[in-house]
């Protein structure tokens, strides 16, 4: 269970959300939605602890995830629409960094199992450079497989299926239920509540500044 | 504990490689840097006129002004493109602290960048008619002292990550910085000119170089976390 109490985010001089409550099951899915600006992926960026909280905690049962940091970014995936994919390497290349950068054993043998579950074993020598906004994301999407053979906890994503064809969705669909059963917790904020096939969630941002107002 | 700190330094291998790797697909930064100095080096010449002697005094000083003036452009791009395609943000996310991986930012830019320059720093010193007994004295000096260079320049990179005119700010911020590295670093081979040990500027040069290995790492890495939580 995350529990996120009183958090308070500002940006510059705006404050984001204020005071704001809720309690993330595990093993259970999340999705943020909201108008454009109404904080989704800041809240995402607080949740993993890069935007600073001005107040209130965030627990991992009982734990503050901030009290140890590093386990807590060790025990999530967080995924942006900013992928961090290096364009001068290949898609394999970029899945090999960021395993390693995570700490984690990365045999050619996982890492093409990872790009297999998002159809991307074909393009494995790819250059991002020469590759689709598609296949950059589901490049991308490859990592979560990862989680699958390493130990995580948790999937925070934002706006993960943007850019991604009809196959595509369905091969992301299939991680998530893997995921879930697993007993992972996946947080995505998202404009489109059709891309989960599992019970859901959901966390209305514009509802919640509604009931600040009145 | 153990396995923690081992995966650590995996790691730190890993992101050197990895920048080693990009770097060597676009070697576009590294031609512009030697290419910028190369020009320095062919310029100075000219603009002194003819007389032999005028360019033997100043060889030591224009190879380390240009130098600094070299890597500039170079550094503004250090951090900028993994800021931009999101990798910073993948990166602190790793098991590894945000320090090491920034100490092994500018491991790398060293290795690719400026390792390039002092193995052709004797081929400008020839051209700048250098005494042959300076050479090796350059060569150690540049070598101490590119390493403090380097760090600064990550400093100063993180520094404006996410500024709007950055490329602008960042010379008139670390130039001061580097001031002492090129005083002391000079002053290695104008000692060894008037015969006298170079041993005390080159210590000097050492201990900066050193506490900028210590501090910078810090400093990065505190930029890098404020410039992603904007």
């Amino acid at each position: 269970m995350l529990y996120l109490e009183g958090l308070t985010v500002q940006r510059g001089n705006k404050i984001v959300f204020s005071d704001f409550n809720t309690i993330i099951k595990s093993g259970s899915i999340t999705l943020i939605k909201g108008k454009n600006g109404s904080g989704k992926s800041t809240l995402l960026r607080a949740i993993v602890g890069f935007t600073p909280l001005e107040k209130g905690t965030i627990k991992n049962d009982k734990k503050n995830v901030f009290n140890n940091n590093e386990e807590w970014v060790n025990n999530l995936i967080f995924l942006d629409t900013k992928t961090g994919l290096s364009k001068d390497l290949t898609v394999i290349e970029n899945l090999n960094a960021w395993s390693t950068m995570k700490g984690w054993s990365s045999n050619k043998e996982n890492l093409t199992m990872a790009l297999k579950s998002v159809g991307m074993d074909k393009y494995a020598d790819l250059y991002i450079s020469q590759s689709s906004e598609g296949l950059k994301k589901r490049a991308a999407l490859a990592r979560l497989y990862l989680s699958f053979i390493n130990k995580v906890d948790f999937w925070i994503l934002d706006e993960p299926t943007n850019e991604l064809d009809k196959t595509s969705l369905v091969l992301f669909k299939q991680l998530i239920s893997k995921f879930l059963k697993q007993n992972g917790t996946i947080i995505i904020a998202t404009h489109d509540l059709t891309i989960v096939e599992d019970q859901f969630n959901i966390l209305d941002l514009d509802d919640f500044k509604k009931q600040r107002v009145s | 504990m153990n396995s923690i700190h081992s995966s650590w330094s995996n790691i730190f291998i890993a992101h050197i490689k990895r920048d080693i790797l990009t770097n060597s697909r676009s070697l576009l930064d590294l031609i512009s840097i030697v290419g910028f100095m190369i020009l320095i080096i062919i310029l100075f010449p000219l603009g002194l006129g003819p007389i032999k002697e005028k360019l033997n005094i100043v060889s030591n000083a224009v190879i380390w002004v240009g130098l600094i003036l070299a890597i500039i452009p170079s550094l503004e791009k250090l951090l900028q493109k993994d800021f931009e395609n999101g990798w910073l943000d993948q990166i602190a996310t790793s098991p590894a602290p945000l320090e090491i991986i920034m100490l092994s930012k500018a491991i790398s830019y060293w290795l690719i960048m400026l390792i390039p320059l002092i193995i052709t720093s004797p081929i400008f010193a020839i051209l700048l008619d250098m005494d042959l007994k300076n050479i090796p004295w350059l060569v150690i000096s540049i070598s101490a002292g590119s390493l403090a260079i380097s760090l600064i320049g990550l400093s100063g990179s993180a520094l404006i990550l996410g500024a709007r005119k950055g490329n602008i700010l960042l010379p008139i911020l670390i130039i001061p910085l580097m001031t002492p590295i090129l005083i002391f670093g000079v002053g290695v081979n104008e000692a060894v000119k008037i015969n006298e040990s170079p041993f005390g500027n080159l210590f000097l040069l050492l201990a900066l170089t050193l506490i900028y290995l210590v501090i910078s790492p810090f400093i990065s890495a505190l930029l890098v976390r404020i410039a992603i939580g904007r």
